[in-house]
């Protein structure tokens, strides 16, 4: 196996060599993508695994979790489009399992039109059938409701004035879960998963006026803006793209569609890495290099 | 699997490589299946907004619940319309005018209260060694690096002497700052890709081998 594991790597990086001394030869791009791609795909297909460590953002998010008292409230909300479902459903998918293995209280919602409600909807039911939970007890999909600004402010009075019914149409004074749940004071706390900037206004809105606790699942592009909101306490942690996941996957010891992908993630970073090197050291030591000329 | 789940998937593949091919060159099928996107967004949305906003927020509770003054917004939004006319579209503005409103009266607040003054006092740390080494150091980087950043969008006064020393510290935290941005937007721009190459693989792949099998 161990001997296996070794040809895989030098088959690797041998294609990855020669597919960039092409790239340079020839000064076509397109042998880019086909290493990029080839080092996707073969991850995939031959099951290599690299270790994944934890960032702090990532346990201290799955902490204050953790040490939610069992049954409590919590929203999770599915605030992303279908374009950045590899980054964020399993997100969803790891923060659903935590929950519903803590038997916490579901209440999911989402603030996107295209896709939101039935990603909400297709995620939720199928982690609580695994979990034998039941609709209307241990979860309530609320759907999708325009103009997220005024749904968030607006819940902080009467969620049920925003949401007079649920996904399905079923008036939520109707749900036997929703009867003692009013507004943000009766919600322990708040998941979100995002890939837009609606993080800010669960921050400024509901994390600043109610106190509510506010953690995240935000796609890779947006993270390093979200880290001073860790650093001033506003937000309890933060999952940042497929590694966030990945790390919270490791956590759970549920590994799953974030763990898989990691592989393929390293070996694309340290081909970017070793193709910038390579680059430059092959510009400065060429003619327009030595002449300090850019172009 | 049943036939309607074989269709999707074989419908998502199909998308999925017409869209790459656009890597290798231009070509109809990618075309096409850009063409197919922004119609079916656009009706999709529509359908959305119409029965989740119109419908549910609008008629309904006016009709069933006896709202009337929701024709106030609904008056408002119609004259929106109005901007496609060039003698009328002034009108467009009264409306303009109530949601530019409406909107910084919530924004002042929630800026201010929930942003702006928790990162002010997030950097104002204290740079003696009471937490230890560790701990100066850190607050030490945010200190020079706020100062620096801030003092490079000063653009009152030529970037000379000790301005242009401390804007020239300012453009290396900007720098690094980008370094971080660009780093997270190649992970997340190979986590899509990842994701596409997962689906390929066990969902469309795994329905041929499926349905073989």
């Amino acid at each position: 196996m161990t001997i296996l594991l070794v040809f895989a790597y030098i088959l690797l990086i041998l294609i990855g060599a020669f597919l960039l001394y092409m790239a340079f030869k020839t000064d076509d791009r397109r042998y880019i993508y086909a290493a990029v791609a080839f080092y996707v795909i073969f991850p995939v297909i031959v099951t290599l695994k690299l270790p994944i460590t934890t960032s702090p953002e990532v346990k201290q998010l799955y902490d204050a979790v953790e040490a939610l008292p069992d049954s409590s409230t919590v929203m999770l909300t599915f605030d992303y489009y279908p374009s950045t479902l590899a980054e964020t459903e399993p997100m969803s998918h790891a923060a659903l399992h935590h929950l519903f293995r803590k038997d916490c209280k579901v209440i999911t919602m989402t603030t996107i039109p295209l896709g939101g409600p039935s990603i909400a909807e297709r995620v939720t039911r199928k982690l609580a059938e695994e979990y034998n939970k039941v609709y209307g007890i241990d979860f309530v999909n609320l759907g999708y409701k325009a103009n997220y600004v005024a749904v968030l402010k607006g819940m902080g009075t009467s969620i049920e004035t925003i949401y007079p019914t649920d996904n399905s149409g079923t008036r939520l004074s109707e749900i036997p879960m929703m009867e003692n749940i009013e507004n943000y004071s009766d919600i322990d706390f708040i998941f979100v998963v995002a890939d837009n900037s609606i993080v800010d206004y669960w921050i400024s809105i509901v994390n600043a006026q109610y106190n509510n606790p506010v953690g995240t699942g935000v796609t890779a592009v947006m993270a390093p803006r979200y880290f001073a909101y860790i650093s001033s306490g506003q937000m309890t942690g933060m999952l940042g793209g497929m590694k966030g996941a990945a790390e919270y996957e490791t956590l759970l010891n549920k590994p799953a569609a974030a763990n898989m992908g990691m592989t393929s993630q390293s070996l694309v970073h340290l081909f970017i890495i070793f193709s910038v090197i390579a680059g430059n050291i092959i510009f400065l030591t060429s003619k327009k290099g030595r002449d300090g000329k850019r172009t | 699997m049943s036939l309607v789940e074989y269709i999707q998937i074989w419908v998502i593949a199909f998308v999925t490589l017409s869209l790459f091919s656009f890597l290798y060159r231009d070509n109809p099928f990618y075309k096409l299946s850009e063409h197919i996107f922004a119609g079916l967004s656009a009706g999709y949305y529509f359908g959305l907004i119409w029965h989740a906003v119109i419908l549910q927020q609008m008629i309904d509770p006016m009709f069933d619940n006896g709202k009337w003054w929701l024709f106030i917004p609904g008056i408002l939004g119609v004259l929106m319309f109005s901007r496609f006319s060039r003698k009328y579209s002034w009108i467009s503005r009264l409306s303009l005018a109530f949601v530019m409103g409406n909107t910084a009266g919530i924004f002042l607040l929630s800026e201010l209260h929930g942003k702006v003054l928790p990162q002010m006092q997030s950097t104002m740390l204290s740079l003696g060694f009471e937490n230890g080494l560790g701990s100066f150091l850190l607050a030490l980087i945010v200190v020079v690096g706020v100062i620096s950043t801030l003092t490079y969008f000063y653009f009152s006064k030529e970037h000379k002497g000790l301005l242009g020393g401390v804007a020239r510290i300012g453009i290396w935290f900007i720098m690094i700052s980008f370094g971080a941005h660009f780093g997270y937007t190649v992970m997340a721009r190979i986590s899509l890709l990842i994701g596409r190459v997962q689906f390929l693989y066990f969902d469309w792949i795994g329905s041929i081998i499926n349905l073989f099998s």
